[in-house]
């Protein structure tokens, strides 16, 4: 890069061109609107702060962003729980192998929300497969409620956010020196040990990554609870949608979207930290 | 340089170890896999029940699809919309791109976090602030207004794929082409883009099917008229789920399909 540049000096000249698209673009439909945002977020016909104080003393607020913490952690741990073991697996891979496999992981990634949301209803729903099979096993006293509740919205966000937790966990697996593994081996530690003594904290930089994301993601979903969570699953997101469209209260609607953008703010620049501790791009 | 456990000879309790964190790997593999393959077989069912499997098969869902509903209409609107920001975003985000990537200069790193913020915020939020914005210039409901606000959307990911790609186009080329005669045009037009062919490629694939599956930012900007098919999908599983969603979901799986092999095979070189 340095010596394309040093090799054209006064080149530098193209710049504004190239750069010019990109960030009218940027400016107009993403600042712009960011700006709107913040402004709504502060008037309702004059400057006031009264969005803000009755939101702070709503109990419906209060316990929707609860509920928001709630979903996101218990999806972020779930995600952990299941994008690990899938993380270790893919690194002990040959790598063609491994490459084959990350096409699965890939897969959800890719896939439309709308797509899964449509495909948990069938798995989940009652009349669905989980539960043709309980009844099969139990008869009816085997109906498990699996859709439009917290189980349902867990489910489908781990679902969407495994693979933001393979990949960074992928990368520290695959940066740890195997012969470490292999000294351990030789002074007699057994799997397990050797998992959760050297595998398991030498990875957790890539954990930690992985789960910012995931909460920085899952704190701002809409889709997943509105069509498989229940009415005590309404989440931020949901909650601005209702002030904005059902109520025209654009004031409100704004004041909940800073306190989200906070809140991602916080858990981004979190996550910048640690990678840049870790110097794992 | 792979560990090679079985070089050492494998314990007892290692072979159970590896034996049941595989098991355990190949459930999660199959509940990753498991919505794309249940909507293929519910996609042949018929119209009465979304039952699994379905107890006759038939076309009749994607008849109705095609034919027989407004679902095709969304489905042009939703593929206009996301050709027309796919090419936005391929040509401004090659620009950037190559801006980054064989240029230095000052606040570089700052810019390259500004060109990915659009990812990092929450999408609700954008989808909100574009509204207000829209709302006050009166051009909400527009399929421009559409276009430029999945432009936005789609952008960063294409700068990060053409990156990618420019890093591997050596620089020296399109020096020698210079220093040959060649006008800034045509080295563009004959050595950059034709090496940086697959990665436009992708960029474009990827920008294309972001788009196509984008539905909160349409949510809230597009109205009856100009209804992309995710906001159809979404209110169709939000108030009765029609079982023709299953023949639209097979649909978008393959073309899910097509750009996670399109990204698979991108990692390779890297």
């Amino acid at each position: 890069m340095a010596t394309a540049a040093l090799a054209r000096p006064g080149s530098r000249s193209d710049l504004p061109i190239l750069l010019a698209p990109v960030s009218a673009l940027l400016v107009l439909v993403f600042f712009v609107p960011l700006c709107f945002v913040l402004f709504y977020s502060v008037y309702d016909g004059g400057f006031t702060t009264k969005a803000f104080v009755s939101l702070a003393k709503s109990g419906l607020f209060i316990r929707v962003l609860g509920t928001s913490f709630d979903i996101a952690l218990s999806a972020t741990l779930f995600s952990i729980l299941l994008g690990y073991p899938i993380a270790l697996h893919l690194s002990r891979q040959p790598p063609r192998r491994r490459a084959l496999l990350l096409i699965l992981v890939l897969l959800p990634f890719w896939t439309s929300i709308l797509v899964k949301s449509f495909a948990f209803y069938v798995i989940l729903g009652n009349q669905g497969i989980i539960n043709q099979a309980l009844r099969l096993a139990f008869g009816d006293a085997g109906t498990l409620k699996l859709l439009f509740n917290r189980v349902g919205v867990i489910v489908g966000m781990a679902h969407f956010l495994i693979p933001f937790v393979v990949f960074p966990v992928l990368a520290s697996l695959l940066a740890q020196n195997p012969e470490l593994r292999r000294a351990a081996q030789i002074m007699g530690a057994g799997p397990v040990r050797i998992f959760l003594r050297i595998t398991l904290p030498l990875s957790m930089p890539g954990v930690v990554a992985g789960g910012l994301m995931s909460m920085v993601i899952s704190l701002g979903v809409f889709v997943t609870p509105a069509l498989l969570g229940g009415k005590s699953d309404i989440m931020m997101a949901n909650l601005i949608d209702f002030y904005t469209r059902d109520t025209l209260d654009w004031n409100t609607a704004a004041a909940i979207a800073v306190i989200l953008l906070s809140l991602s703010a916080v858990l981004i620049a979190l996550l910048s930290w640690v990678r840049r501790d870790e110097g794992v791009a | 340089m792979t560990t090679s456990d079985e070089q050492l000879g494998l314990t007892p309790g290692a072979r159970i170890w590896r034996r049941a964190h595989s098991t355990f790997a190949a459930c999660v593999y199959f509940f990753l896999l498991m919505p794309s393959l249940i909507v293929v077989p519910m996609s042949f069912g018929d119209k009465r029940e979304i039952m699994f499997p379905p107890a006759n098969f038939s076309l009749t869902l994607y008849q109705e699809y095609f034919f027989a509903s407004t679902w095709m209409a969304t489905t042009l609107q939703s593929l206009k919309v996301a050709l027309a920001s796919a090419a936005i975003s391929l040509v401004v985000g090659f620009l950037a791109a190559y801006a980054l990537v064989r240029y230095d200069f000052p606040g570089k790193r700052l810019l390259n976090l500004l060109l990915l913020s659009p990812i990092l915020v929450p999408v609700i939020i954008v989808a909100l602030g574009t509204y207000l914005y829209f709302s006050s210039l009166g051009i909400t409901g527009t399929t421009a207004a559409l276009v430029v606000a999945h432009s936005v959307h789609t952008v960063p990911f294409v700068i990060v794929t053409l990156m990618a790609g420019l890093r591997h186009v050596d620089p020296n080329l399109e020096r020698v082409a210079e220093l040959m005669g060649a006008s800034r045009m045509t080295v563009l037009r004959r050595v950059t883009l034709p090496l940086l062919k697959p990665a436009l490629f992708a960029g474009a694939m990827f920008a294309f099917l972001i788009s196509f599956d984008e539905v909160v930012l349409s949510w809230f900007i597009s109205n009856t008229l100009t209804q992309t098919l995710p906001v159809k999908m979404y209110s169709s599983i939000q108030w009765e789920v029609s079982p023709v969603i299953a023949a639209v979901s097979t649909i978008l799986t393959v073309l899910s399909l097509v750009a996670c092999l399109i990204s698979a095979a991108m990692q390779k070189p890297s």
